[in-house]
């Protein structure tokens, strides 16, 4: 396993990077979902307004 | 005939429905596919006979900065049919590849620095290819700068989508950066005429990824587009028929 995680040496920069790349797909799906439930109370809201 | 899917893909109702029927199929698709080429990019590939072990960056680095790319043209695209044809639902799906781009823009200049100090000895150089995905990431900021600072909806749609067609020049600048210049950034492995120069064992995992990053693309896209079309269309019918 320790073997595995230091990966011949170049542990230290991959797994960041794999940490950065990753991260970022989740980041973006769950700033997307956020926006999508924002967008969808604003909505509501405006029905309310104007019924 | 032909054309009734082109007419269809402008009416928001109908693209609304068809991102919320389609979004977790793309997901677990994209999920899925991932999983796999993780494992088999990170265990089952055998190390380089040069990179040794650091040859493993090209399973994020390769799709992030790929999808960097292919955002871009995305964005570019529906930004021109926008500006053809008029149509607001493309303008919606421009603004929605926007935040998504930059964001893997990011991902791939990170995950790029992060190789390139173990094989070149640096973090940062100024070569054509790393340059000019630095301005990909400045056009992106420029376009969601542009949209944020002009109130009028349809202003802030003409004006940013002129901004992306003008900078889709700047794609293939990326792609080619490593033929024209002398650069430090090594040339294509897949993405080249003729065989790929990589192993198979190397090479499954890495097309897959691909694969998977273009369909969560897909998924990202289509729920950042509900999220548009919603604040776009004010009072329609079916705003309240889907939010009831």
């Amino acid at each position: 396993m320790s073997e595995f995680l230091s990966m011949g040496g170049y542990g230290r920069y991959l797994w960041p990077a794999f940490a950065l790349g990753f991260g970022v797909v989740v980041l973006n799906f769950v700033l997307a979902v956020k926006s999508l439930r924002n967008a969808k109370e604003e909505a509501r809201r405006r029905l309310e307004m104007n019924p | 005939m032909a054309w009734t899917w082109f007419h269809r893909l402008g009416s928001p109702p109908h693209v609304y429905a068809f991102a919320r029927r389609w979004t977790p199929w793309f997901g677990g698709a994209a999920l899925l596919s991932m999983l796999i080429a993780l494992y088999g990019g990170l265990v089952l590939a055998p190390e380089d006979y040069q990179q040794k072990d650091a040859f493993r960056m090209v399973y994020v680095h390769a799709p992030a900065a790929w999808l960097s790319l292919m955002v871009y043209t995305t964005m570019a695209v529906a930004a021109a049919v926008g500006l053809i044809w008029r149509m607001k639902v493309a303008h919606a799906a421009a603004a929605a590849c926007a935040p998504v781009g930059a964001w893997f823009t990011v991902a791939a200049l990170g995950t790029g620095m992060l190789w390139g100090k173990p094989m070149w000895g640096a973090y940062w150089v100024w070569d054509p290819r790393l340059t000019a995905e630095l301005v990909l990431l400045f056009l992106y900021f420029g376009y969601m700068g542009l949209r944020a600072g002009i109130e009028d909806p349809v202003k802030a749609d003409k004006a940013s989508a002129v901004l992306a067609v003008v900078g889709v020049v700047n794609v293939p600048i990326i792609k080619y950066s490593v033929e024209w210049w002398n650069s430090l950034h090594q040339t294509p492995t897949v993405m080249k005429m003729g065989k790929p120069a990589m192993d198979g064992a190397m090479l499954w995992p890495l097309l897959l990824m691909f694969v998977a990053f273009a369909l969560y693309f897909a998924a990202v896209l289509l729920i950042r587009l509900r999220a548009e079309l919603l604040r776009r269309e004010r009072n329609a019918s079916w705003i309240r028929e889907v939010l009831t």
